[in-house]
């Protein structure tokens, strides 16, 4: 369970030098934290989603909607009545309890720049996640050699003895 | 030879408590530096899109479920000065990370070391 913080150049170390315990160490570290870039990646996915519908739901809004009757959900089974009175203001969460007042075509524009800043981060993360991948298989490719050659030295002993 | 042999399990023993105790408290670092992580990341985002504000944008702040009007230039300023508090957090804690990690590679030296001079002894018998 060791953190392998304290050797921070995995890759310049010849993997066939080391011990199959430490190996399989790694092995446990590259797994971890594979299965942590996966939750990452996993909360991202839904953060876009989230924008991508709120962008959606102000791409559906028109301005000629102006003075329309629409009806509002107070609980999920009950509507009231109400009427659009200002179809250029929305009031935007931007995180840390600030919002921001902003007209339709600014709120459009908010959504999709989140949404592309999030693509972003999914994409800087997705790569990260393909070379630790890489490197895993190739651990676990020269931990499975040591185990051959380990059981092929054991066999030899056994029909020397 | 089973006195030394005794003493050398509670050494080893109390070695590996030591380093036990340190990677508690490793953790814990490390999950609250994430926090630190993700709310300095959060403030950057807010004081990025405050920054793209034109001056007549109007800014509201959440208090409990009430929102308040702010200034823009003073919110401006408040995250900011968020940031920059985070940030030293951050520090001091990711120092604080690196010493215990460097205390936790020591111990786990010595308990290695302990080990081996364990099983030597062992081997002896």
């Amino acid at each position: 369970m060791a953190s392998s913080e304290g050797t921070n150049k995995p890759e310049q170390i010849n993997l066939a030098n080391l011990s199959l315990e430490q190996l399989v160490q790694i092995k446990q570290e590259f797994e971890q934290e594979i299965n942590g870039i996966q939750e990452s990646l996993q909360t991202l996915y839904d953060c876009k989603a989230k924008y991508a519908s709120s962008k959606e739901a102000l791409e559906s809004f028109q301005p000629e909607w102006n003075d329309r009757q629409v009806l509002v959900p107070l609980t999920s089974s009950m509507y009231v009545p109400g009427r659009i009175k200002d179809m250029d203001n929305f009031v935007i969460d931007v995180g840390t309890g600030y919002y921001v007042e902003k007209n339709l075509e600014g709120s459009k524009d908010y959504f999709k720049r989140r949404v592309e800043y999030v693509q972003e981060q999914i994409e800087k993360i997705e790569k990260i996640q393909i070379q630790k991948s890489r490197f895993l298989s190739a651990v676990v490719g020269v931990i499975e050699m040591k185990q051959l050659a380990a059981v092929k030295q054991m066999q030899q002993q056994q029909q020397a003895a | 030879m089973d006195k030394n042999s005794a003493a050398l399990v509670k050494k080893l023993q109390s070695e590996l408590e030591v380093y036990q105790n340190l990677q508690k408290t490793c953790m814990k670092l490390v999950k609250q530096r994430t926090l630190l992580e993700s709310q300095l990341n959060e403030n950057k985002c807010v004081l990025d899109e405050l920054n793209l504000l034109a001056p007549d944008n109007k800014v509201y702040k959440l208090y409990g479920p009430v929102l308040v009007k702010q200034e823009l230039e003073e919110s401006r300023q408040n995250v900011g000065k968020r940031i920059e508090y985070i940030s030293k957090e951050l520090k001091s804690s990711t120092d604080t990370l690196e010493s215990v990690e460097k205390d936790m590679a020591k111990h786990r030296e010595s308990v290695q070391k302990l080990q081996q001079q364990y099983q030597v002894a062992l081997a002896m018998k």
